[in-house]
């Protein structure tokens, strides 16, 4: 990750306009980051509904 | 007679009767024979005029469908024929002349995260300058296949959504994948293409060398790699590591405790390697101990080296089994942790993407085995570097009665270990041995006879080339092909003859087209394969020289035809999805049921095994979709998402209970011999509790799942390193997304979780 930092108020930040990590499973398989899931998916991921006991 | 006719470029224009006339006519000509009259074709014109007559605009597409219809209403068939194919070419000219150049545009001067095109598969990154020339190649291949390769209407079927053909880039090239037998592949060392390599001498080489032989084929094939018997193929590296381990402390321990020179208790030690008959192991250690014991104090005397007693030589013995066994499971641990961290990283396919690689075990009880197993299963839960998630290898932890699943079977315990892998990094999913058509192949210890399966679902097992080798180990799926149900059933209007008459012809053509391929794949040499078939990881090829076809082996793998989005069907057909009603469920199934007795016909009467495959949906839901909403609009329930669900899947909106889904699903999974899988989404503190994980996973294996795994959000803070649920918040140190943490608070915070990531010159 790119280790951006800044002098707020004379204190350091780090980890500004670093996102977080979503990890999914797509079909048997898992992908890292929606970021590269097509539209499709996007859509599908976004509509699971988690199921119950 | 409608007024007006909308183009494919949108523009609405005149309607113009003469333009079908004429190309009615034209397309009769063709043929040569049924010879049509002007007044015949007049009628037809006018028949087709009426029938798309309403309130709203036709398109040419419709007008064209109403053509076919009416030719065939009328039993001019070959002329029906022929304006299929005059439609197909059109179609083709009309790609021609556009799409590639503008692929190309697109590829070129667009991101990623804006071109769906670019995100087709999720594990490419085709933002590299590698991940885009592949994509110039991929997609100029797949005009050159669609122009001037397929059969015509095979072609038109593909392009305009009836089916899709999967890898069709790949199309004049090679086959999906392979289930890679490590222990036959490392016996005697291999070649892979850049160089020998000698067989390995321990877990950690044990565990290299896995990983280049799944980067070597997957640069041959264009799906996937799996290792069906990862437990049983790594556990011989383990007994080496033991054996190397036992002798190195054996040696230690007389230097230590008799003062011996190292050269001295090396030559000792080789002595006895010479002659106690047996080799240490984790499993006869006793028997290796007792040998010692009688050997080497008369050996000691009879030489006149220095004594030492047999209690002396237990002593020894009983620390060199216990130095062993920890050197061991460290070695194997950093081997495990190294094997996971290299099969996320290491590239393939000129760097756009790591290896597509599955690993299977569970079910080899030895020692040794059950090291790697446990090992791997902690370096998984451990995560990579900062503990970030692992991505690849897909695990699967196969279940089987007797050997895992319940208290008292032998890896009972490594299950539980599975389960609580699983909960927190997603992986390993589970197959099941147990269910009745992974059952039928099984002998016990036998890993040729454990159903595996690859990442994504591909299942190979059954046979009809060569009944005797129903094994998983060296084959794999040639290529597949997948129908869209839903189109048929939104075109049958409720009319199920109609819809199994339809998908009669689709499945037909879709065989035709699996064959057409397969005769491509056939004309292919063992030297085009060097590593599939050079090293004889293909079943048989190792019997083949390097200029001999591999048309003979080929047979031993699978050509399946696929589908996708059973729940669309089913509301198109009856109203309502599987989830939804008993009724839609009876008839889902014997839509699925239908499709595999065609599968296992066709294996019949060509000896090549046809199977029937749930399709992994990935780019498809959307492509299918996408142009059905175009021909057909916003149905409801049907085409009014972005995507089709995925093959037999209870739609992913739908509330169900976990259990209820997996019992509706279960009987899809007997039906889909090419491969299946079935996931529930769990709430992530519900997957905290294990016995409501563990539950869910023994129902998938009382239901007859063939392969299902649990969903759960994993998310993770790169700044703090946090894994588990995030919403807009993260839990550990409070910030947003894209927020920063002032670095008192990271200190803060790392004296309560010191693995939190490190950044280097600031703290
Ligand atoms: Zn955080």
């Amino acid at each position: 990750m790119t280790q951006k930092t800044t002098a707020a108020n004379e204190t350091m930040m780090v980890g500004e306009g670093v996102g977080f990590a979503r990890i999914r499973r797509i079909t048997g398989y898992l992908v890292g980051t929606l970021d590269r899931f097509n539209n499709a998916k996007r859509a599908e991921e976004n509509d699971r509904v988690k199921h119950g006991l | 007679m409608p007024r007006q006719i909308r183009k494919r470029n949108g523009v609405v224009v005149q309607f113009d009767a003469s333009k079908i006339f004429g190309a009615i006519r034209k397309a009769n000509q063709a043929v040569g024979e049924e010879a049509m009259t002007p007044e015949m074709i007049d009628v037809l014109t006018k028949k087709v005029a009426a029938s798309v007559e309403g309130n709203d605009i036709p398109t040419v597409e419709q007008v064209q469908d109403r053509v076919e219809e009416q030719l065939i209403a009328f039993g001019y068939a070959k002329t029906a024929k022929a304006y299929i194919l005059y439609r197909a070419e059109h179609a083709k000219i009309r790609q021609a002349e556009s799409s590639l150049m503008d692929i190309y545009k697109e590829l070129t001067f667009r991101d990623a995260k804006d071109a769906d095109i670019k995100r087709e598969n999720a594990n490419i990154d085709a933002d590299t300058a590698m991940g885009t020339m592949l994509k110039y190649g991929s997609e100029g291949s797949k005009y050159f296949i669609n122009n001037h390769v397929l059969p015509k209407d095979i072609a038109a079927a593909h392009i305009n959504g009836d089916i899709h053909i999967h890898d069709e880039d790949f199309y004049m090239l090679t086959e999906t994948c392979c289930q890679i037998d490590l222990i036959r592949l490392f016996s005697g060392g291999f070649c892979t293409g850049h160089g020998f390599l000698r067989e390995p001498k321990d877990i950690r080489s044990y565990a290299a060398l896995a990983c280049i032989a799944i980067q070597a084929n997957q640069n041959e094939m264009h799906g996937g790699q799996s290792v069906p018997n990862f437990d049983y193929a790594m556990a011989g590296g383990v007994r080496k590591t033991f054996r190397k381990a036992y002798f190195k402390a054996l040696a230690q321990y007389f230097e230590v405790s008799h003062g011996m020179s190292r050269g001295d208790a090396r030559a000792l030690v080789s002595a006895v390697r010479e002659s106690v008959g047996s080799e240490p192991t984790l499993q006869r250690g006793e028997a290796f101990g007792q040998a010692l014991s009688e050997w080497l104090p008369a050996h000691q005397r009879e030489n006149g080296f220095e004594a030492i007693s047999a209690q002396e030589a237990l002593a020894a013995h009983a620390y060199a089994m216990r130095t062993a066994e920890a050197d061991t499971d460290d070695a194997t641990f950093q081997a495990m942790e190294a094997l996971v961290h290299n099969l996320n990283t290491m590239n393939s396919r000129a760097g756009a993407q790591v290896p597509f690689s599955s690993i299977n075990y569970g079910t080899d009880t030895s020692p040794e085995a059950r090291m790697v197993i446990r090992n791997l299963l902690l370096a998984t839960e451990d995560g990579l570097g900062d503990g970030e998630t692992p991505i690849f290898p897909v695990q699967i932890f196969k279940i089987k009665e007797g050997v895992n699943f319940n208290p008292g079977d032998p890896n009972y315990d490594l299950f539980q270990l599975a389960i609580r892998t699983s909960a927190k990094r997603l992986f390993p999913n589970f197959s099941f041995l147990d269910a009745p058509f992974n059952l039928q192949y099984y002998k016990p210890g036998d890993y040729d006879t454990e159903v595996a399966y690859m990442g994504c679902r591909t299942r190979v097992m059954g046979n009809v080339h060569d009944p005797d080798r129903q094994v998983t180990c060296g084959r794999g799926n040639l290529s597949f092909t997948s129908i869209n149900l839903p189109r048929i059933a939104i075109e049958a209007k409720g009319d199920l003859k109609k819809f199994y008459k339809t998908l009669d012809d689709r499945i037909d053509l879709v065989i035709r087209q699996l064959l057409h391929r397969f005769q491509i794949q056939c004309g292919k040499k063992v030297y085009n394969y060097p590593f599939l078939m050079g090293q004889g990881v293909w079943l048989d090829s190792d019997k083949l020289g390097p200029d001999e076809s591999v048309a003979e082996v080929l047979r031993h793998g699978t050509l399946s035809v696929g589908f996708i989005g059973l729940a669309e069907t089913l509301k198109a057909l009856t109203g309502k999805h599987h989830g939804e009603s008993a009724e839609s469920q009876k008839l889902g199934l014997q839509i699925i049921g239908h499709m595999r007795e065609r599968m296992d016909e066709e294996s019949r009467q060509t000896g090549l095994n046809f199977t029937l495959l749930a399709t992994p949906a990935e780019g498809l839901s959307g492509r299918f979709l996408r142009i059905d909403q175009k021909k057909y609009g916003k149905l409801p329930g049907i085409t009014d998402r972005d995507y089709y669900t995925n093959s037999f899947h209870i739609p992913v909106y739908y509330p169900i209970s976990a259990f209820k889904k997996i019992e509706l699903e279960a009987p899809y999974h007997a039906l889909t011999n090419a491969g299946h899988i079935s996931y529930v989404e769990l709430d992530g503190d519900v997957c905290r509790n294990l016995e409501a994980f563990e539950s869910v996973i023994r129902w998938m294996q009382k239901c007859g799942v063939g392969y299902g795994s649990v969903n759960h959000p994993v998310d993770r803070d790169p700044v703090c390193g946090y894994t588990g649920v995030i919403g807009d918040v993260c839990p550990r140190c409070g910030r947003r997304e894209g927020e920063g943490v002032s670095i008192e608070k990271l200190r803060e915070l790392r004296k309560k979780y010191p693995s939190m990531p490190r950044f280097v010159g600031l703290e």
